[in-house]
């Protein structure tokens, strides 16, 4: 497995040491190709001792573009990982699988896009694995969601390499009245997940260690089930529909999506396994085995948004309906009211009359009770940016917001307080030196939950090709069940070196 | 993020604004008439195409290239649209920007991120502030007019075999230059170069226009260079298959274009 890790370590050393590395390029009469890339090495140093180790890890990404004609072209743009992030890598196949959650294997190909471009006269079609962009928001754009995301590092890297490109078919048709951009996705593919014993595996996702009742401690054990994606049939498909228009200095869209919900839904039925030691004593032992069950469900999301320039600023906003939205339910909440007393009391009634009827035999019963953690909520998601330059400086801020008209406060769902989560961001930018420097720092803050994230980074061209960069992820949070504060361990500092050709 | 293209797009609008220029005949003429003329000059084709290499130049003499394609379409009543896609380095490469030049409106900017995969519309201020690490800004690359201005007509001066006439442009409103001195072509109207003076009076830098080729019947200076001589940097523009008038397509200056190149 190292094998792989090993050349593109040494494929980097030598680009790097060369400093110099060339694309092929071809232009004739029949047409163009060009195939180019770029290696890539990270390394990252964690700040807490007690989350896993990261190595170094390498990326060779390939792009190959070619076009025989004006009205065709195709793109291949493939990724060769050796991801430091894996501990124990179960997976072994070569490259990423469109079906899989957990699928964070070491190492790996991963297809990014690889389309087939067709353009007619007012009518373009994309067929083949690709990403869409929809929305006017930075990072967090609630009408774009055509494309689930990998969450193997949290979220916290950037937008577009967090999105999944799926396989899909894009038609655009351009008209003076407006265009309109159809995108049909055959299958749904799922989010992906890093390994539960990794450094990024979101908190929220794991139950408790032990479930505490007035009564006893109920010792727990996690397991993690991947998704069962619905049949491959048309009502199963995925479609989404934007209309855009320029209106005097405006850019606005509207859009329709009905297909699933792109983000990490499950469920965690629980087996619990009553063991009687001493009948005499009536000496019991409860352990509960929880199983993590992804769930997709469909839902309908009718959007809109729009840009444009006021003075010397930019402004954007973007609003977005979602119809039979699930959340899932805090964890620590929902798995307590499964064993309360008076549900205890009936488990051991059920045991004792089985254990009699069995003539003493059936001293160990498992009994299967199904929480139903998601709940279905309608929701709303909107916000509004705001951004100015000024030279070689760009100052970039976003208020986006999620409220869910109809919250049960009685059952409590992750990532919002009593029906709303408003969410801060700010992005400062600042080129020196020729632009060959920049300075970049990102932050998120959570009002409701008081979590943050702050993402400095510094960027140099040593040359045209050669590009490194050094930066920090410093999260915090006053609940560890929050978006940001579930990670508040991972505070980490990392230096890529990137050599492009 | 964004004006790092963006300037690129406004040099490559100058270095072809800079183009529109053709062989005149001069009689006496007062400094305002010359560059009247020169201004005047700059609207002779309906559209225009080219490519481009542009240098950057440290103070250590170090050089970064970028490459570029750039289209400009004219309306008349200074109206135009222009687009512009960068091919190099590969940190930039599949970007393109969309300019919507309005004389009545403020300008309307676009610009496309591979990287975003989205089409943002942007503003921008800081005139006076330089972009992309070039020694242009953009008020240099914007349009200026020529009222704003009062001349002097120094002397008559050759440079590098070309006979110019020397003006002395001094601004009525003193915002990002004290004075520009001017070397405009006796023969053909096109500048051969300018020394610009900082609003305290100091020289700060020094424009050549040179290897002027005539295309279609336009004479187009296709080297262009500006020396800051305060920070020991340069930029340095070679344009090369300029094409005029060749009936570019209204889709060029769209959405659709700009994500998906040329």
């Amino acid at each position: 497995m190292r094998i792989i890790g090993a050349v593109l370590t040494a494929l980097l050393w030598i680009s790097l040491t060369s400093l110099k590395a060339e694309a092929f390029q071809y232009e004739g009469e029949n047409g163009k190709l060009s195939l180019t890339g770029y290696l890539e090495g990270s390394a990252v140093y964690a700040f807490d001792g007690d989350t896993p180790r990261e190595n170094p890890s390498e990326e060779l990404g390939l792009e190959l573009k070619a076009s025989s004609a004006s009205w065709l072209s195709i793109k291949i743009f493939l990724q060769a990982v050796d991801d430091g992030k894996v501990i124990d890598p179960k997976n072994k196949a070569l490259f990423n699988q469109f079906d899989l959650i957990y699928q964070d294997k070491n190492p790996y190909v991963n297809i990014n896009e690889a389309y087939l471009d067709i353009y007619t006269g007012k009518v373009d079609f994309r067929l083949g694995v690709q990403k869409f962009a929809w929305g006017r928001l930075d990072e967090i754009s609630p009408t774009d969601i055509l494309n689930t995301e990998d969450l193997t590092e949290g979220g916290t890297n950037d937008e577009i390499e967090r999105k999944i490109g799926v396989p899909a078919m894009k038609m655009d048709v351009y008209s003076d009245l407006a265009n309109v951009e159809l995108g049909w996705i055959p299958v749904y593919v799922p989010y992906r997940l890093p390994q539960p014993d990794e450094r990024w595996f979101p908190n929220v996702l794991k139950p408790p260690d032990v479930i505490k009742t007035n009564t006893l401690d109920i010792p727990v054990n996690t397991s993690y089930q991947d998704i069962d994606l619905p049949p491959v049939r048309l009502d199963n498909s995925e479609l989404g529909v934007r209309v855009s228009k320029y209106i005097a200095g405006w850019d606005i869209s509207c859009s329709y999506f009905t297909g699933y919900d792109p983000m990490p839904v499950m469920d965690a039925p629980v087996d619990l396994t009553v063991k009687l030691n001493n009948p005499l004593a009536l000496d019991y032992e409860v352990n509960a085995k929880v199983t993590m069950v992804p769930e997709i469900h469909r839902m309908n999301v009718f959007g809109f948004d729009f840009t444009t320039t006021i003075s010397s600023f930019t402004l954007r906003g973007e609003y977005a309906y979602f119809e039979n939205q699930y959340f899932n339910r805090k964890l620590d909440t929902v798995l307590p009211q499964l064993v309360t007393t008076e549900r205890q009391n009936e488990i051991f009634t059920e045991f004792i009359k089985a254990y009699l009827a069995s003539g003493g035999k059936n001293n160990v019963q498992v009994f299967h009770i199904d929480p139903n953690v998601p709940i279905q909520e309608d929701s709303m998601k909107y916000g509004l940016g705001l951004d100015y330059i000024y030279g070689d400086t760009s100052v970039s801020m976003q208020c986006i917001q999620q409220f869910i008209p109809h919250y049960d406060e009685s059952e409590p769902i992750y990532f919002n307080k009593d029906g709303l989560d408003t969410m801060l961001t700010f992005l400062f930018k600042q080129f020196f030196l020729q632009n060959t420097m920049e300075f970049n720092i990102r932050v998120a803050y959570g009002i409701e939950f008081q979590d943050f994230i702050v993402k400095p980074s510094l960027k140099y061209n040593f040359t045209d090709n050669l590009q490194g960069t050094i930066g920090a992820i410093l999260i915090g949070g006053k609940y560890d069940d929050s978006l940001f504060g579930q990670f508040n361990d991972n505070n980490e500092m990392f230096a890529k070196l990137r050599c492009a050709f | 993020m964004r004006f790092e293209y963006s300037g690129y797009a406004i040099i490559v609008f100058l270095a072809l604004s800079l183009t529109y220029a053709t062989s005149v005949q001069s009689a006496e003429m007062t400094a305002y008439q010359i560059v009247k003329k020169s201004e005047d000059l700059l609207d002779q084709a309906k559209d225009s195409k080219a490519d481009m290499l542009m240098i950057l130049v440290n103070n250590k003499g170090e050089k970064r290239e970028r490459n570029l394609n750039a289209f400009v379409k004219r309306y008349g009543n200074n109206k135009s649209k222009s687009i512009v896609f960068f091919n190099s380095p590969a940190d930039v490469k599949g970007t393109s920007f969309l300019v919507w030049t309005n004389e009545l409106k403020e300008d309307k900017q676009w610009l496309y991120l591979p990287a975003l995969q989205r089409v943002r519309q942007i503003s921008a201020s800081g005139k006076g502030e330089s972009f992309m690490g070039t020694e242009l800004t953009f008020f240099d690359m914007g349009s200026q007019d020529v009222d704003d201005y009062t001349y002097n007509l120094i002397k008559d001066e050759t440079v590098k075999g070309d006979l110019c006439y020397v003006i002395e442009a001094t601004p009525k409103k003193v915002e990002f230059y004290s004075k520009v001195i001017l070397w405009i072509r006796k023969g053909n109207f096109i500048p051969s170069k300018a020394d610009f003076y900082d609003t305290k009076g100091q020289y700060q830098k020094q424009g050549i226009f040179e290897n002027v080729k005539n295309i279609k019947g336009i004479n187009t200076p296709t080297h262009i260079e500006m020396h800051n001589v305060q920070n020991g940097r340069a930029t340095i523009i070679d344009l090369s298959n300029i094409v005029y008038d060749s009936g570019l397509k209204e889709d060029i200056f769209t959405e659709r274009y700009m994500t998906r190149g040329n």
